[in-house]
C-alpha cells in the first residue's frame, strides 16, 4: 500500500448509514475521504426497520412509546398514566422533518449516482393504534402540541380500520401522520456508500480502528492495528462503539448501546397500508413483503442476543393488533445496538478542545431518517462552512455543563 | 445415539433431541410403523441394527424427544425447540451438537424441475415411504452413497439408467492405498460395483449432468464427458430419457447451531466447507459444546459413530461420571480407529471433493438462489457492484433473504465469488444464520411454552 493510500483529508471512521452518509456529502463537495469500516455484530444499519417516522419519533409514538414502556415497571402493555412519553425538543422534531423531506429526492440522486433503488415506499403513513382510554387521552394531548401543519389525525376506531382494515376489532382509535413512510435501510447506507466510491471516496472494510492519534490539541490520524492512516479531520459516525473510539482521545461521548430486537416475517402480499405502531410494538411490511416487528429497547452492554421473552412480547403485540398475522411463518430474528444518548438527541460537531475531530453519531432510533441532514450538516461543519439547519442544540457541550 | 450412548452409560443424564419420528438419523432411518413388517424387513444395516440395539437397552436412562426441532440457540446452551405445534425450551448443561450434513447440488440449467432430487430424498421416498420417486431413474453427481441409493432404488423396483461420475477411474487408482487403510469398507463398496454390474447398471465415470430438460416436468438429462476439474466438453454429449435425476456432489455440514453457538470455524474443503474447530476430544471453541459426526465435517457414518462416542466419553469426564485415566484408556482403540478410518475418508475425498467445474454449469438465465428466485447473472451484477460478501450481496440481491438462509445456495455462490474475485473461498466466509433456523409461526412464538 503506498503512503498516498495512507492519507486522505478527512477519516471517517464507521460505514453505517451516517458514515456513507458523511462520506458522501463529503466526495460531493470533492474533499478527499477515506470511509473505514469494520463488521460487527449488532451494527444499527443492517439491524433497523428503516422507518422514516420523523415526528412519530421526535413526539414519541413511533419506537418511543414501547421505550417508555420498557422504561416503566411493567403495566400489562399499555400507556396507563396520562403523561406518556415526554416529546423530544422542536428543534429536535424540526431537524428529522428537513431531514426526512430530502427522501425524494435524494431517492432519485443516488439511483443515478449508485445506481442503487432505496426502495423509498411512500403507504398511508405513520398510524398509531390505541387499544384503551388511556392511550387514546395521551395521545390526543400529544396532537394538541404538534402544529397543525404537520397534518396529523386523531381517528376513531372505524377511522382507523378504514384505514388499515386488517386491524383487530379491539383498537380504540388511532392516529395518523400521513408524511411518515419507509425505506430499505441497507440498501440507503449502500446507495451512499456506492455514490460517495463515484464521486471518489476511498473505502476500506475490516478495518479496526485502536485509537485517534493526537498531536499537540489535533487529531491527525487513526492507528489501525498495524498501520497508521493520516489526515486533517476524523469524523467520529462509530455509532453504538464511538464512546469507545472517543475514549481512546480522551473525550467523554455519553454514547451507549441500546439493543433493539426486531422479528421478520415471511414475505406475505401486500398487507399493510400503513407503518403501524402500538404501545407494545410497530409493524412495517418492507417492499418485498416481509412483514418487520419492532422493537424492543434494552441496556444490554455490546450483547447482540436475541431472548425468548422478547421474541414471544414482540409476537404478541403484533398479532393483537393485526390478528390475521398469527398463521404467519417468522423467517428471522435479530438484534441491533442503536448508539443511545442520555437525551436521545443525536451527538453532531466539534468538540471543544481538540481540533481535527468531529462527531456525528447518536442517532438512536432516528439514525435512519436522520441521515441525510446529518450528511449535510457534518460535511458542512468538516469544510469549514457553516451548517445549512443549525446544530447547536446537538453539540457535545450540553452534557458538559450538567 | 452413539454420543448419547457413551454418555448415558457412564451415569450422565441425557436428552436426545431429534426432529425425525424414530431414532435412527438419515443413515440408519427406520420407516413409520405401519410400513414395517416381516415381508418388508428394514434395510438398516447391520452397523445400525446393533447401534439400535444398544440404545433402545439405555431407555429410561436417555430422554428421547422426537419430532422437535432445534430452531435456536441462545446464550448458556438454552435450546428453543418447536414440537407438536408448541415450543419449549431446553438448558442444556453441556451440549453435543450432531447435526450431519445435507447434499450439495450445484446449480444447472435445469435443476429446479420436478422430478429432479437429490439423491437422499429419492433414498428417503423408497426406503421409508416405500414410495418410487419414478420409473427411469438417472442418478449423477460423485461418492458412494450414489452406488448405495442406485441399488436400494434399483432393490425397490425403478430402472435405473446409469450412474454418472464426475471422478475418474484414474483417481481411483491413485487413491487405492488410502482406501485399502479400510478393507472392510473398501470391499463393500467393490460389491455394491459388483451388483450393479450385475443389475446391468452402467456408471459413466469422468461425467456430468449439464441440463434437465422437460416442459413441466423432467423429460431428459444431458451428459457430458468432463476433465479432471469437471468442466464438461460440450462436444461430447449425449442425451438419456428419464423421468427422475436425483443429483448429488457429496454433503455439506449443517453448521446452523455451532454458529449460533458462536463456535469459531474453520474452512475444510475435504471435509465439506466450513465447520467448527475442535479439539481432539470433540469440544468446539465455545465451553462446554462438543460436535460430532458430519455436523463437524462429512466424513461418513462409521466416523460419526467413533466420533460421537468419544464426544460423548468426553462429556462423561468432563461431568465428572468418567476419571481422567478411564477416559484415556478408553479413548485410545477409538483413536487408532478412528486414524485409519481418516486415511480411508482422504482417499474418498480426494476423489469427490468438488471441483471448479460445477460452477460453471449454470447459465446466465439459470436460477441460482432458489428461494428469492435468482440467476446467475442477477447474482453475478450483484458480485461486480461490490458484493462480494454475504451481507453484501444479500443486501444488493436478496440472496439468501428466503427460508434457507443461504444454506442451498452459499456454497455456490461462494464459490461463484472467489472465481470472479480472485479470493481463495475461505476469504469469502460462511452464511450468516439466525434463529429460527425452521420455520415457526407467529402464533406459536406468541404462545406459553409447552412441556415436552
Amino acid at each position: 500500500m503506498s503512503e498516498r493510500d495512507r492519507q486522505a483529508d478527512v477519516i471517517v471512521v464507521g460505514g453505517g448509514v451516517i458514515g456513507c452518509a458523511v462520506a458522501y456529502e463529503l466526495a460531493r463537495q470533492s474533499i478527499s475521504v477515506l470511509l473505514l469500516d469494520k463488521s460487527l455484530p449488532g451494527r444499527a444499519t443492517s439491524a433497523s426497520a428503516g422507518g422514516l417516522w420523523p415526528i412519530g419519533e421526535a413526539v414519541g409514538l413511533g419506537c418511543g412509546v414501547i421505550y417508555y414502556q420498557a422504561n416503566r415497571t411493567d403495566t400489562g402493555g399499555t400507556v396507563e398514566t396520562e403523561q406518556g412519553p415526554e416529546p423530544l425538543p422542536p428543534v429536535f422534531r424540526d431537524f428529522l422533518a428537513a431531514s426526512n423531506a430530502q427522501f425524494p429526492c435524494l431517492a432519485s440522486e443516488l439511483r443515478d449516482a449508485s445506481g442503487i433503488d432505496i426502495e423509498c415506499d411512500e403507504g398511508v403513513g405513520l398510524l398509531f393504534v390505541m387499544f384503551n382510554e388511556q392511550e387514546c387521552a395521551f395521545a390526543q394531548r400529544l396532537a394538541a402540541n404538534v402544529p397543525r401543519d404537520l397534518g396529523m389525525q386523531v381517528l376513531s376506531a372505524q377511522e382507523a380500520l378504514r384505514i388499515e382494515p386488517l386491524l383487530s376489532p379491539e383498537v380504540f382509535g388511532g392516529v395518523l401522520l400521513p408524511g411518515e413512510h419507509q425505506v430499505n435501510p441497507m440498501l440507503l447506507a449502500e446507495a451512499f456508500k456506492r455514490a460517495a466510491l463515484a464521486k471518489g471516496a476511498r473505502f476500506r472494510s475490516d478495518c479496526c480502528v485502536e485509537k485517534l492519534c493526537i498531536e499537540g490539541r489535533r487529531v491527525v490520524g487513526v492507528q489501525l492495528d498495524n498501520e497508521r492512516l493520516h489526515c486533517k479531520t476524523v469524523v467520529n459516525a462509530a455509532g453504538a462503539w464511538a464512546g469507545e473510539l472517543a475514549a481512546t482521545a480522551g473525550i467523554k461521548l455519553p454514547i451507549s448501546p441500546v439493543r433493539g430486537q426486531i422479528v421478520l416475517s415471511e414475505a406475505l402480499p401486500r398487507t399493510l397500508r400503513a407503518c403501524l405502531s402500538t404501545s407494545g410494538c410497530y409493524l412495517a411490511q418492507k417492499r418485498h413483503g416481509e412483514v418487520l416487528i419492532g422493537s424492543t429497547t434494552e441496556r444490554a452492554g455490546f450483547d447482540v442476543s436475541v431472548t425468548i421473552e422478547a421474541i414471544q412480547s414482540l409476537s404478541r403485540a403484533a398479532i393483537r393488533v393485526v390478528p390475521m398475522l398469527q398463521n404467519v411463518r417468522v423467517k428471522r430474528v435479530w438484534a441491533g445496538l442503536r448508539p443511545g444518548t442520555p437525551d436521545e438527541l443525536p451527538i453532531l460537531g466539534k468538540v471543544a478542545d481538540l481540533d481535527g475531530y468531529v462527531n456525528a453519531t447518536g442517532g438512536f432510533r432516528t439514525g435512519i431518517v436522520a441521515a441525510p441532514l446529518t450528511g449535510r450538516v457534518v460535511s458542512q461543519v468538516v469544510a469549514g462552512k457553516e451548517p445549512e439547519f443549525p446544530i447547536d442544540a446537538f453539540n457535545q457541550s450540553r452534557f458538559s455543563s450538567e | 445415539m452413539s454420543a448419547a450412548i457413551a454418555a448415558a452409560e457412564a451415569g450422565v443424564p441425557t436428552t436426545i433431541i431429534d426432529d425425525n419420528p424414530f431414532p435412527g438419523g438419515q443413515i440408519y432411518r427406520q420407516p413409520p410403523l405401519q410400513l414395517r413388517s416381516d415381508e418388508n424387513p428394514s434395510t438398516t444395516s447391520v452397523r445400525g441394527q446393533q447401534l439400535l440395539r444398544r440404545f433402545a437397552a439405555l431407555k429410561g436412562r436417555i430422554e428421547l424427544l422426537q419430532n422437535a426441532t432445534v430452531w435456536g440457540l441462545f446464550p448458556q446452551r438454552a435450546l428453543a425447540i418447536s414440537s407438536n405445534g408448541g415450543w419449549t425450551m431446553i438448558d442444556a448443561e453441556r451440549l453435543v451438537l450432531a447435526t450431519g450434513a445435507y447434499e450439495y447440488v450445484p446449480p444447472f440449467p435445469g435443476w429446479t424441475l420436478p422430478g429432479v432430487m437429490t439423491p437422499g430424498g429419492a433414498q428417503i421416498m423408497a426406503k421409508t415411504m416405500h414410495v418410487l420417486p419414478g420409473k427411469r431413474v438417472l442418478l449423477a453427481g460423485t461418492g458412494p452413497f450414489l452406488l448405495v441409493v442406485a441399488l436400494s432404488l434399483a432393490r425397490a423396483g425403478v430402472e435405473v439408467v446409469g450412474i454418472i461420475e464426475a471422478g475418474g477411474a484414474l483417481e481411483y487408482l491413485r487413491a487405492m492405498p488410502a482406501l485399502l487403510a479400510e478393507p472392510g469398507q473398501f470391499l463393500e463398496g467393490m460389491r455394491y460395483l459388483l451388483q450393479l454390474k450385475r443389475r446391468g447398471i452402467p456408471v459413466y465415470r469422468r461425467h456430468v449432468v449439464v441440463e434437465a430438460r422437460g416442459d413441466a416436468e423432467l423429460r431428459e438429462v444431458v451428459i457430458a464427458r468432463c476433465d479432471h476439474n469437471w468442466q464438461p466438453d460440450a462436444s461430447k454429449q449425449r442425451t438419456i430419457e428419464v423421468d427422475t435425476l436425483c443429483v448429488g456432489y457429496g454433503f455439506i455440514p449443517r453448521i446452523e447451531l455451532a454458529l449460533m453457538a458462536g463456535c469459531e470455524m474453520r474452512f475444510a474443503p475435504e471435509l465439506g466447507g466450513w465447520i467448527p474447530v475442535v479439539d481432539d476430544e470433540f469440544r468446539t471453541t465455545v465451553s462446554e459444546v462438543w460436535v460430532a459426526g458430519d455436523g463437524g465435517g462429512v466424513a461418513g457414518a462409521i466416523v460419526a459413530e467413533v466420533e460421537g462416542e468419544l464426544a460423548g466419553l468426553s462429556v462423561a469426564e468432563s461431568c465428572g461420571a468418567l476419571s481422567r485415566a478411564e477416559l484415556s484408556r478408553r479413548r485410545r482403540p477409538l483413536l487408532r480407529r478412528l486414524s485409519s478410518l481418516r486415511r480411508f475418508r482422504s482417499g474418498l475425498d480426494r476423489l469427490s471433493a468438488p471441483r471448479p467445474g460445477l460452477t460453471r454449469l449454470a447459465r446466465a438465465d439459470t436460477i441460482v438462489c432458489r428461494c428469492e428466485e435468482l440467476t446467475r447473472d442477477e447474482v453475478e451484477l450483484g458480485i461486480e457492484a461490490g458484493g462480494t460478501d454475504m451481507r453484501t450481496l444479500k443486501v444488493m440481491t436478496r440472496l439468501g433473504m428466503g427460508a434457507c438462509q443461504g444454506r442451498m445456495c452459499w456454497p455456490s455462490v461462494a464459490r461463484l465469488i472467489a472465481h470472479r474475485t480472485g479470493k481463495d473461498i475461505a476469504q469469502v466466509g460462511p452464511i450468516s444464520v439466525r434463529p429460527p433456523i425452521v420455520p415457526i409461526s407467529l402464533s406459536e412464538l406468541a404462545a406459553e411454552q409447552v412441556v415436552p
